[in-house]
């Protein structure tokens, strides 16, 4: 009796599985363990994790690492993947022309104009000119209060610009209700004697007067050329509960569009990508146990085309958008080589990760390419520079998923570190696709021809296999990691690890200490009372409880962001994969489609997809591997299984 | 029928007047009302606890000389949410604003 271990490294997790072969050639699958691949892909550093997984592994069936008699790993698609990110636009606020925010806590309703007023000033004020007051934190609510309330018989104050938050504070002290405007940060920056308009919003509204051009210009009294340069400040101030405009002679806002580079295209005429491999597999259930056998004929080897007289190169500039690049991808034909404009972001992004891949492959001469993009548009919230109150802006970006391959990854140098670690036979067998295709197949009610997609942290991979095991393959960037980059940005969460989180994990909003309403608006009741930490906020339901998230983002608004960054990548790429290796490139000749990988494990990819594809008539859902795995774990099965039809 | 007022509860006892004020400043400038009542418990943990459960809307304050702490309904004696010993102004307003936005079942501060 002998132990089979296959070992699947990916770009973000290590999975193993353990078979026991009988002399008849059926397997028995005994165990199977995952952890985080420790370094990137294809190098050393994976063989620590590795070791964890299959010490994982071995240990559940009570038996020891010796016992392995040989460790089966998978020969990994060279390709890796990265991503990036690159604003497109940037906002400035010149002269410090307005103030737009939504301050929790304003006071007062209405607008108001005057001359803007620092209140140590207050004895210079002459009689009969309208003021708008202006108080830094130095004051107390009490001295500003009383300040304006002496001299509200004699001066005309309109209107009250604060930085501490105190706005009810001061308006519950004053005798003549003016509308407040606070936790405006940078008062110091206020010019004194300027003109200003002041507006605070209704309950539940957003300033009206303010957000439109022309009530600015009767606010302030501007000239027809006036308010067509002030338009961009409106524009600016839509959606806020509370709004101060300056009136400055430079004053303005402006969208600066940022040189964002270009990206090339070293293309050939327009072709499919396609590898053979001849296998032929069956599948049976004895008496509740699994077994199979395969058999593998030849292994298919991508094919490199030289970059030769017919390459064809073709640019596009990333401000152009996530459709037009894409586009300008999909008729550039065959990708040979993708790279950016020396010196600017994207340029140095698409060299870096090509020099990330040299560093991996160290043969004499590699050949590394760029060989796919997954571009997509974003919006995300950016600090306004210029601004007073912390104001942010919403500015256009495009993320970027590349895609890198070379010939072979050092596989055989992990073999041979990991045979000398653990004294055990080690062997570099079979391509991830047809090992992948090869475990998928042990999901319950699936036949040929089947097209798999597997949806990893750093590609999404598509392969098909004919009725008579033919099997075409493509390799897509794009995958996981670039959503939680997405998630990331769009909701400026600054922190890479909580977006992973948010991708993961559905919400609920903590609506008492005894009860959360889950985002789907079901009620959640809890006999113990939820740490007082976790009121009112926005939290993730997680296996080991509940995570806080720290912004103050309604929840709404973070599901909606999650579902989009998932749409945007899985469903594109689903379908950008599925169509390069559908016979004649059209979805409809696909019948069934089994989604493994990380990805697929997702509470909501699966359903999105099978959505997508309803319309094309195509069976897809989640694997199950083995019939009790889930959609982890095919390429590691794949390679147990893989061995015993080459034994044969 | 008694109807009570949605108020927050301070029960004090010879509570320092520079936390007390600032504690009502962070409650007013959120917008709900609170009511101030001197009590003879000196254990400042039992009056924010007593306050929570007098309190309509279960949100309640113990100011004891010059340690403050905010506790909710629900929560056992002790288990204060938010505490302080000697606060600073910040931390008086911030005491007494999330004892506010309790109520108005927002996050803290």
């Amino acid at each position: 009796m002998s132990y089979i271990a296959g070992v699947d490294i990916g770009n973000s997790t290590t999975e193993v599985c353990i078979g026991e072969a009988g002399r008849d050639g059926h397997v028995h699958f005994l165990a199977s363990a995952s952890c985080r691949t420790t370094g990137t892909k294809g190098t050393l550093a994976n063989v620590h994790g590795i070791r964890t997984a299959l010490k994982q592994a071995v240990g559940s069936m009570g038996r020891q690492m010796g016992d392995l008699s040989l460790i089966r790993l998978n020969e990994a698609a060279p390709v890796i993947g990265d991503t990036a990110m690159e604003t497109l636009t940037e906002t400035v606020i010149t002269d410090s022309s307005m103030i737009g925010h939504n301050p929790s806590t304003p006071a007062g309703a209405g607008q108001a104009v005057g001359e803007l007023l620092l209140i140590e000033n207050l004895v210079r004020a002459k009689q009969g000119v309208s003021y708008i007051v202006a108080a830094s934190s130095a004051h107390s609510y009490e001295e500003v209060a009383s300040l304006l309330n002496a001299v509200s018989g004699r001066l005309t104050i309109t209107g009250l610009i604060l930085q501490a938050d105190e706005a009810v504070l001061v308006e519950n002290r004053l005798t003549k209700k003016i509308p407040i405007i606070d936790e405006v940060a940078r008062i110091d920056k206020l010019p004194d004697g300027v003109m200003a308009a002041i507006e605070v919003a209704l309950p539940g509204q957003t300033v009206r007067m303010l957000s439109n051009p022309y009530g600015i210009a009767t606010l302030l009294k501007l000239n027809a050329e006036e308010t067509r340069t002030i338009t961009p400040i409106a524009k600016s101030l839509i959606g806020k509960r509370s709004a101060v405009v300056l009136k400055t002679p430079g004053g303005n806002v402006r969208e600066n569009v940022l040189p964002a580079g270009e990206i090339y295209f070293h293309a050939k005429e327009a072709g499919r990508e396609s590898t053979h491999a001849g296998f032929s597999y069956s599948h049976t259930k004895e008496a509740g146990r699994e077994s199979a056998h395969a058999d593998i004929s030849s292994a298919p080897f991508e094919d490199f085309h030289s970059a030769g007289s017919s390459e064809r190169v073709s640019s596009v500039n990333l401000d152009e958008g996530a459709d037009k690049i894409m586009r300008a991808l999909e008729e550039a034909g065959t990708i040979l080589d993708i790279s950016g404009q020396p010196g600017t972001n994207v340029g140095n992004m698409l060299s870096r990760i090509k020099r990330g891949m040299g560093e991996l492959d160290k043969t004499e001469g590699a050949d590394i390419r760029i060989t796919d993009i997954l571009a997509v548009d974003t919006l995300a919230p950016v600090l306004v520079s210029g601004a007073l109150a912390g104001e942010t802006c919403l500015e256009k970006a495009v993320g970027i998923a590349a895609m890198v391959r070379t010939q072979k990854l050092p596989m055989q140098e992990i073999a041979s570190q990991l045979h000398e670690e653990l004294g055990t036979e080690v062997t570099v067998a079979g391509v991830e696709a047809v090992m992948a295709a090869l475990g998928a197949l042990t999901t319950p009610g699936i036949m040929l021809p089947l097209a798999i997609l597997d949806m990893g942290g750093g590609s999404t991979d598509a392969a098909l296999i004919s009725r008579d095991g033919n099997v075409a393959m493509t390799h897509q960037a794009g995958a996981g990691e670039l959503v939680s980059m997405l998630i990331e940005t769009e909701l400026g969460l600054g922190d890479r690890h909580i977006a992973e989180q948010i991708k993961k994990y559905p919400l609920a909003k903590v609506e008492s200490l005894y009860h959360m309403r889950m985002e789907n608006g079901q009620m959640s009741f809890v006999e113990e009372s939820i740490d007082p930490r976790f009121y009112g906020r926005v939290v993730l339901l997680t296996e080991e409880g509940l995570i806080r998230i720290e912004q103050d983002i309604p929840m709404e608004k973070i599901v909606q962001v999650r579902q989009e960054a998932k749409r945007k990548v899985f469903v594109t790429n689903a379908f950008r994969a599925l169509k390069r290796v559908a016979p004649e490139n059209n979805l409809k000749n696909i019948s069934n489609v089994v989604l493994v990988g990380g990805s697929a494990e997702d509470f909501e990819i699966p359903e999105m997809l099978m959505e997508a594809f309803a319309p094309y008539r195509i069976v897809c859902g989640r694997g199950n591997i083995r019939g009790s795995m889930g959609p982890r774990n095919a390429v590691a099965t794949g390679l147990v299984l893989s061995y015993v039809g080459e034994e044969k | 029928m008694i109807i009570k007022k949605p108020a927050i509860f301070i029960y004090t006892c010879q509570a320092d007047s520079r936390i007390l004020k600032e504690v009502c400043a962070g409650i007013e400038e959120e917008g709900v009302f609170f009511e101030v009542s001197e009590q003879k418990e000196e254990d400042v943990d039992a009056l924010a606890w007593q306050a929570a459960n007098d309190s309509m809307p279960g949100s309640g304050i113990g100011i004891c000389r010059t340690t403050a702490a905010f506790q909710m309904r629900g929560l056992k004696k002790g288990r204060n949410v938010e505490s302080y010993q000697n606060p600073a102004r910040q931390q008086s307003r911030k005491l007494g604003a999330d004892s506010a936005r309790a109520v108005k079942k927002q996050a803290f501060k």
